[in-house]
Order: structure tokens, then sequence, then C-alpha cells
């Protein structure tokens, strides 16, 4: 059965879109993550014009951030100030990325910088998250080991404008969580993503924040740059399909379900493994994709 | 009885009378004969629309050396072509250019194939065939160092690709005098008018033509969609918002444990 998507001008099979929205939710109910960062590129291989898959997937990252906040919510494990201040830096580098966005797509390399930031980004995550679980794996098998120490000190923490973070158990200077908010909100308009892959890890080792109140707190800023990016996208390249994400959402909640039940029964760090591995095969296709040389060095695009 | 020359004048008279009315009527009946319909003449890009398959049927007056050629033209736009090199290891799009009006669907078929049935040189007058679509280059004449042909086949492979230019001799005539030939507009039309030329060709030479019209339209959701994307873009982010936030909320409601 096809489906014509309004915006990416397209027909496609509309099992394909649930059967990609399932898959991707069961990933991302696996291994907790968000899972743009997986759908933007498979939309791409899938047919779906670039431009389109980051408007939309853009769109769809607010849903699936809004049903995922919920459970965080609840539990009280958002803070609340610090989402505030990365949400400041978010809006800021969402509204630079999708101006940077609307100006590659002018001068036709939208779908290589698209590329490009992908196969950076899931090739520096995965291969970090690759060497940290199998030091996991390996470590838990020897007995012992030294505990860390929550976190250590250095320049970052000399900054001006010191603020107190109480949820987050922290004292630090504003600009450090305003600067991370603002690069990875370029990076989510430009990619698509809600950027949480990014925004996690900077969390912790970065602003040094406790693992407990991390995924809540990113997910509450991401509803709101992710927000902004499907609303200026709207407005600059008319590229948010809502029938392609309504789609997603509905094949994504229906894997994410599953996912989650897969997740509890198996260990943590084999599961950051399976993930990062799953992250870099990923980022290989898309590198095999620039580097090869293509069929044909011509390409067209219509102009409106 | 007549003198002989009024009786030679009198068959010369009845021989031209009779002749100029054969003529005549053969012209007229040929005229007559081109004539040709499509099955529909409406196509609505809807929900569920995955192309469209048109039949195009008509009757003309078969002689040995006749032939019918259809072109389906699908609205002008304009084409930016790219070109990729490899720069330190990568392919990008390094040079490219735009070209003016290019029909955005082309389909030609015709009974033999085009240089069969004539000559270049009408072909080329009468903008027959993939590789004689008029069109300008508007700028960016850089690509493939101002060679046109290159990028003149460029533009034919890849719209051959998408399935949105097509040249093929499958024009089936039966019993001499019926014509039928399948008009395949793929999923990725563009919305507007198609235009149908039917020509008639004997012994080389355009002999007759007809024209006729398929409006290709979106309709219903996916129309309404797209418009008010198009035509209320701020509005259409909020919308896109607020559905994805109750999209999300309902998905937590329901799996709510």
């Amino acid at each position: 059965m096809y489906i014509y998507l309004p915006i990416a001008e397209i027909s496609i099979n509309i099992f394909l879109i649930l059967g990609l929205g399932g898959m991707v939710g069961l990933l991302s109910g696996i291994f907790g993550v968000g899972g743009g960062f997986l759908m933007t590129p498979l939309l791409i291989f899938l047919g779906v014009p670039a431009p389109v898959a980051v408007g939309t997937e853009a769109n769809q990252i607010v849903a699936s951030s809004v049903s995922g906040v919920l459970a965080h919510w609840r539990r009280g494990n958002v803070d609340i100030k610090m989402g505030s201040i990365l949400l400041a830096g978010g809006l800021v580098g969402s509204t630079i990325g999708v101006y940077i966005f609307a100006l590659l797509r002018e001068i036709g390399q939208i779908d290589l910088a698209i590329k490009l930031s992908f196969i950076v980004f899931l090739g520096i995550i995965g291969s970090l998250m690759l060497v940290e679980s199998t030091r996991a794996i390996l470590r838990s098998r020897r007995p012992g080991g030294k505990r860390r120490k929550l976190h250590q000190h250095n320049w970052l923490h000399g900054l001006p404008f010191k603020m107190r973070f109480r949820k987050s158990k922290l004292y630090i200077s504003a600009l450090l969580p305003f600067g991370v908010g603002l690069l990875v909100g370029i990076l989510s308009a430009i990619m698509g993503v809600g950027g949480g892959f990014i925004m996690v890890p900077a969390m912790i080792y970065v602003l040094g924040m406790p693992t407990s109140v991390v995924v809540g707190t990113s997910l509450f800023q991401i509803i709101f740059v992710t927000a902004n990016v499907t609303f200026l996208q709207s407005v600059q390249t008319q590229t948010v399909d809502v029938v392609l994400a309504g789609l997603l959402l509905i094949g994504g909640v229906i894997g994410a379900q599953f996912g989650t039940r897969i997740g509890a029964l198996l260990r943590g760090e084999q599961l950051r493994g399976l993930l990062a591995l799953i992250v870099l095969s990923v980022c290989l296709k898309l590198v095999w994709d620039v580097v090869i040389t293509p069929e044909d060095l011509f390409s067209l695009e219509l102009l409106r | 009885m007549f003198p002989l020359p009024a009786k030679r004048f009198c068959i010369l008279a009845a021989m031209m009378v009779f002749g100029f009315a054969a003529s005549l009527t053969s012209a007229s009946l040929a005229q007559d004969l081109l004539v040709a319909d499509l099955n529909e003449k409406e196509v609505a890009i809807t929900t569920d629309f995955n192309g469209a398959d048109l039949l195009l049927f008509g009757t003309i007056d078969h002689e040995l050396n006749d032939d019918v050629v259809i072109i389906v033209e699908g609205p002008p736009k304009n084409i930016a072509i790219r070109q990729k090199s490899r720069v330190s290891g990568i392919w990008i799009n390094t040079e490219s250019a735009t070209l003016d009006m290019v029909p955005s669907f082309y389909q030609i078929s015709s009974t033999r194939p085009l240089n069969v049935i004539t000559s270049s040189k009408t072909l080329k007058e009468l903008g027959l065939g993939l590789k004689n679509i008029p069109f300008d280059l508007i700028d960016g004449s850089s690509i493939s160092g101002d060679n046109p042909e290159v990028w003149k086949s460029a533009l034919i492979r890849n719209m051959e690709n998408e399935g949105l230019w097509n040249e093929n001799s499958d024009i089936k005539v039966r019993k001499k005098i019926l014509f039928r030939s399948n008009i395949h507009l793929p999923a990725n039309i563009l919305p507007g008018e198609y235009h149908v030329r039917i020509l008639h060709f004997r012994s080389g030479e355009l002999f007759n033509e007809t024209y006729s019209l398929i409006n290709v339209q979106k309709k219903g959701l996916s129309a309404q969609i797209f418009q008010f994307a198009h035509n209320y873009p701020p509005a259409y982010g909020i919308f896109a918002i607020i559905f994805a936030v109750f999209m999300g909320w309902g998905a937590a409601r329901v799996f709510r444990r």
C-alpha cells in the first residue's frame, strides 16, 4: 500500500515507513536514545530528500521527546534550571543552524553537509562508546577497580557567571551549559536530530552532571529546540512533512514499547557496545556513499 | 457527332472534375480521420497516488508510409544540473548550471523509431525526440568545460533514470486504422497541464496533427497539507509542533503502565 507524502512529494510504501519507525523505536527503547541520529540517515537511504528528512525528523523528535520526558518529569529527574540555560543556548544555536542549512541548500551542498556531519559525529560517538564499553566489559570480568571521582576540575570551572544548580549538585559557570546547548542546537538544525547522543555525553563529561538527571533534562530541552527547528524549517524551507512524521511516530511508539522490555534484559555495557556497532555501521555506509565514485557524476534538482 | 476538339474537351473536363473531386474526398477523409482521445483527462494526485497509466487511442487513414508520433509534455521548470568531482577523496558538487524551462515530463511514442520516420532535420525543427527538446542555459556554463553535449546527455540520462523522460516506439496500429498508446505518468510527476500532441506523418512529412490536454492536480488531504505548508508557513510550523506534542502526549498515555 503506497502513500503519497505531501511535502516530500514522493510515493512510498506505508509499511516501509511504519517498519522503519518501529525498528528505530525498538532500538531507542532498548538503548534509551532518541533515535534521530539513525532515523535521518535511514530516511535518506530510502530516497526521502535529505532536507525533508531533516525537517521532518525535527518534528517527530518533538513528539517522541514529549512522550519520553513525562516519565522523567513524574520521577523528578528534570533539572529545569540547567535545562533552561541549555535551552537558551539551544534556541540561539538552532536558529543559526537553520540559517546555515538554508544557505547550504542554496549553494547545492546541503546533502553533502548533512552526510559529513553524520559521518563525523557518528564516527566519534560510535568509536568512543565502543572503546568505553569494551573496557567496561573487560573491567567487569576482573574484580576490584578504583572508584572514579564525581567529576574532575579543570580550566572550564574557572569561567565567569557561576551559578548554582541544586538538582545537579553543581556550581559552575552558566556559559558552559549555554555553550553546550548552542553547539548541539546548531547540529540539531543541520542534522535533524535531537542531539541527545551528543548532549548526554557532554552533560556527563563536560558539565559533570549526575547521570540520574541527565536524560530527563536533555529530553526537556530537546522538545523546545526541535520545536524551534520545526518552526524555522517550516518557514524557511517548507521541508516539514507532518504525514511522514506521524507515520514514523506511530511505528516508533510501538517499537519503543518492545524495546524497553528487551533493554531491561540486557546489561548496560553490552547494550552500549551493541549500539556502538550499529552507530559505526551507519557511519561506514555514509562514508562509502561519499567516497566511492558515483554512478553518475551529474545530478539534477528541480527548482521551484 | 461532336467535332473532335469538342469531344476531347468534354473528356478532359469530366476527367478534371472527377479527379478534383476524388482528391478532395481523399484529403478531407484523411483530415477527418486523425481523431484521438484519452481515456482520462484528469489525474488526481491523492494520498494513495502511485503513478497513473492513461490510454490514448485514435484513428488515422493508414497507408503504407504512415506514422503516428505522440508527445506528452509536462509543465516546464528550471532545473539545476550539478557536476561532482573528487576533492581530497570526497565527491563534491563543484560545477553547476541552471537550465531554463525544461519540460518536467516528456514522453514521446511513435509507431517506428523517430529516425526511421523522418529526417533528423525535420525532427530538430519540430523539437521531436529527447535530443531535440528545446531549452536555454541561464548561467554556470563552466560545467564540463563549456561542452554543452556533456551536460545535455547528463540531463537526458538523469531524467530517463527518474522515469520522467522517455522515448519509445510502442504505438500499435490495428487494422491499419486504429492506433493506441500507453502514457505512463510516474509517482514523482509535478502537477500542472500536460500537453499532448498527436502528429501524423506521411512519407516522412508532417501531414496532420491534433492536440489534447491532461490536467494533473493535487487533490484531497495531501493537496491541502501542501498548500497549507507553502501558503502559510508560520501557521503550518505551529500546527506541526502542536500536532507533535499532542501525538507524543497521546502515545505516553496509551502506553503508560
